[in-house]
């Protein structure tokens, strides 16, 4: 199920997910190692300062014998250490009362660690903030005891570095990522461009405006527009193959048929009749068989039909025959009827449905075409003497033949159900307001997939 | 009636010609297109039966190429080709009527007969002149109701004098219409024969106009 689905995602679809993907994961992973990586600069970085900051406390710090107590000659440059509780302090003291602060932390002192090397830790502070602190056990030379140095800074600094660094990190990469999608949209468009001329061919095609599909197209595609095209010619060609070979099957098999019906006249009464009958389901079966094998059938990728084009010379036809017969011929049919069907296949429709009203009209047929929600409906009314309900249902099967003394009549009918139900349409028969027979075909407008 | 038989396969043009010569028409048979074009050029026929496929050239080229022409002769198509694509050329080529085959002669004589009483101006099937009346279809004629008993040639000539009417017919326009092209009459023959048909119908029914030809009478109340 989703195997099938993903196998038919779009192309479009596919590379917008794809390239989703490296914006959504990709970058954020490249943004948090190149974060980490930048904390851990800016922790050696500040830890690198404190240790330089320490030797200079260390160099300036002394011992006055006189006042004893520890006294330092040297600024430390850096005036956050006269700012009281600034975040930044030095600190040093011996295991005794004597001690030397900076002025940043007031009356506040920094713990002693028994560590007796140089460690880095980190130690809650004046107020509670989170400071870093280094210290490095010292002796001076006049003075017996330890002296364990500090310097501590605030972490708010770091944190605050990696902090800016972040926000424009993500800014970035938010910036990029957005950038990226635009740009694989551009690809796409740009990619998929020939897909969709092809596309548009083919639609140029299917709507009869172009007679083969466009092969001025990339490399990969050309290939299979001119596949295509093949496809398209030999299905054309074969069509009318197969319709020129079952027209000279016809003439072949029908004026055979023929002699002998003009010899059968000839013969006495008895056997003129079973030879006749014999020749009737002879002739029948050809017709039928053939009417069959010439239809084109649902066609996948046929041009839409002008309904008034495709039927005028049929009505035209029909019109010349009804006069010669002193018959009165309406056709009505609405204009812009559009219909994805073979041509030969709708006149075929129409042509038997005529010919059969015309063979058994008095004096007048008509033909009506219109659009009724998504159907086409094609109507035939003659004032003949019509049908009664059984024979309709008769006329409708295969092979249905009513009227022995009437060409034409009857199998025609089965040949038009059989065209209709070929193209999903159907042929409904029923009473004419002229007071013969309305025969009614009706066919899908769009009924373009194929496996139907 | 005079009809020519365009049909290429040699049984069947025969069969049919004989069935056709059966029921008192007068036929002729071309093979083929070329020799059917000089035919219609040279005699007068009252109809053409023509094949649509013919070995020289499709029929309805042929069949345009005469309307282009300006011969206006009925003309009924026998074809083979069911599809309605092949009947509408045939009907855009001029084509008056058509017959597929294989077909019954009656059906042919039936699409024949309308298609010549049409040509003359005549919609209904009986053909009313005076009190003689020929039904085209049956090929019965009766005088004030009664039947009367013809011979073929005799039919045929009444019936194009029928057709005709009220026109008059020169014994030229008889003698290519109802007789047959080998056996050319005598301007005898032809004064016998409507003598005949006078005797049969009636003395007034047909009039002679000297020099020009023969006339049905269209009111002939006070027959003996």
């Amino acid at each position: 199920m989703l195997a099938d689905r993903l196998r038919r995602l779009p192309i479009a679809t596919r590379m917008l997910v794809s390239a989703l993907v490296l914006v959504v994961l990709v970058l954020p992973a490249a943004g948090s190692l190149l974060s980490w990586n930048f904390r851990e600069a800016v922790n050696t970085a500040f830890n690198e300062r404190l240790e330089s900051l320490l030797n200079v406390v260390i160099a300036g710090v002394s011992y006055d014998i006189h006042q004893d107590a520890l006294v330092t000659n040297r600024q430390l440059g850096d005036s956050r250490f006269d700012r009281v509780f600034s975040g930044w302090y030095w600190q040093v003291r011996d295991d005794g009362q004597r001690v030397l602060t900076s002025r940043s932390l007031w009356d506040q002192r920094l713990a002693v660690s028994q560590e007796p090397d140089m460690a880095f830790r980190t130690i809650a502070g004046p107020r509670g903030k989170q400071l870093r602190l280094l210290e490095r056990d010292i002796r001076l030379p006049n003075l017996n005891d330890v002296l364990h140095v500090q310097v501590a800074a605030s972490l708010d600094e770091v944190d605050a570095q990696v902090a800016r660094f972040q926000t424009l990190l993500w800014l970035s990469l938010a910036t990029l990522g957005g950038l990226l999608i635009v740009l694989i949209g551009l690809q796409i468009r740009w990619g998929l461009a020939p897909l969709r001329r092809i596309e548009q061919s083919l639609k140029a095609v299917e709507q009869g405006r172009q007679p083969s599909v466009e092969t001025d197209l990339p490399r990969e595609l050309a290939r299979l527009a001119d596949a295509t095209n093949t496809v398209l010619e030999r299905d054309q060609r074969l069509m009318e193959r197969g319709r020129t070979a079952a027209g000279n099957l016809a003439h072949a098999l029908k004026t055979p048929v023929a002699v002998l019906g003009t010899l059968a006249e000839r013969l006495p009464r008895e056997q003129k009749a079973a030879m006749q009958a014999e020749l009737k389901r002879l002739d029948e079966a050809i017709r039928h068989h053939l009417a069959r094998a010439s239809a084109a059938g649902p066609v996948t990728l046929g041009a839409e039909q002008k309904v008034t084009t495709v039927l005028a010379p049929v009505i035209e036809g029909v019109q010349r025959l009804a006069g010669r017969r002193g018959l009165v011929f309406q056709s009505d049919l609405q204009e812009g009827l559009q219909v994805r069907i073979d041509a030969q296949d709708l006149q075929e429709i129409v042509g038997n449905l005529l010919e059969n009203a015309i063979n058994w009209a008095k004096g007048c047929i008509s033909l009506t075409g219109t659009v009724e929600g998504g159907w086409l409906v094609l109507s035939v009314s003659d004032d003949g003497p019509g049908m009664s309900p059984e024979t309709r249902e008769q006329a409708l099967s295969r092979g249905g033949k009513l009227d022995e003394t009437r060409s034409g009549s009857g199998l025609g009918l089965s040949i038009v159900t059989e065209l209709a139900a070929l193209h999903g349409g159907d042929l409904r028969l029923g009473e004419s307001t002229l007071g013969g027979l309305h025969a009614e075909v009706v066919l899908p407008l769009t009924h373009l997939r194929s496996g139907r | 009636m005079k009809i020519l038989l365009v049909e290429d396969d040699e049984p069947l043009a025969l069969g049919l010609a004989s069935s056709l010569q059966d029921a008192g028409l007068l036929v002729e048979i071309a093979g083929d297109g070329r020799t059917a074009d000089f035919m219609i050029s040279t005699e007068r026929y009252d109809a053409v039966i023509l094949d649509l496929g013919l070995p020289d050239g499709n029929g309805a080229q042929w069949l345009s190429g005469w309307r282009e022409q300006g011969i206006e002769l009925p003309i009924l198509i026998l074809t083979a080709r069911e599809r309605w694509s092949d009947k509408a050329a045939g009907f855009s080529a001029g084509a008056d009527d058509y017959v597929t085959k294989p077909f019954e002669t009656a059906e042919i004589l039936f699409r024949l007969r309308a298609l010549v009483r049409r040509a003359h101006g005549h919609a209904h099937p009986v053909i009313r002149v005076g009190d003689i009346c020929l039904d085209t279809h049956s090929a019965q004629v009766t005088r004030a109701g009664m039947p009367v008993s013809l011979t073929a040639q005799e039919l045929r000539l009444l019936s194009h004098l029928v057709h005709a009417a009220p026109r008059v017919v020169s014994r030229a326009e008889l003698t290519e219409h109802v007789y047959d092209g080998d056996t050319e009459p005598d301007s005898n023959v032809i004064d016998v024969q409507v003598s005949r048909l006078r005797r049969k119908l009636g003395s007034q029914s047909i009039e002679t106009l000297r020099g020009q030809g023969y006339r049905m009478v269209t009111d002939t109340s006070e027959e003996s």
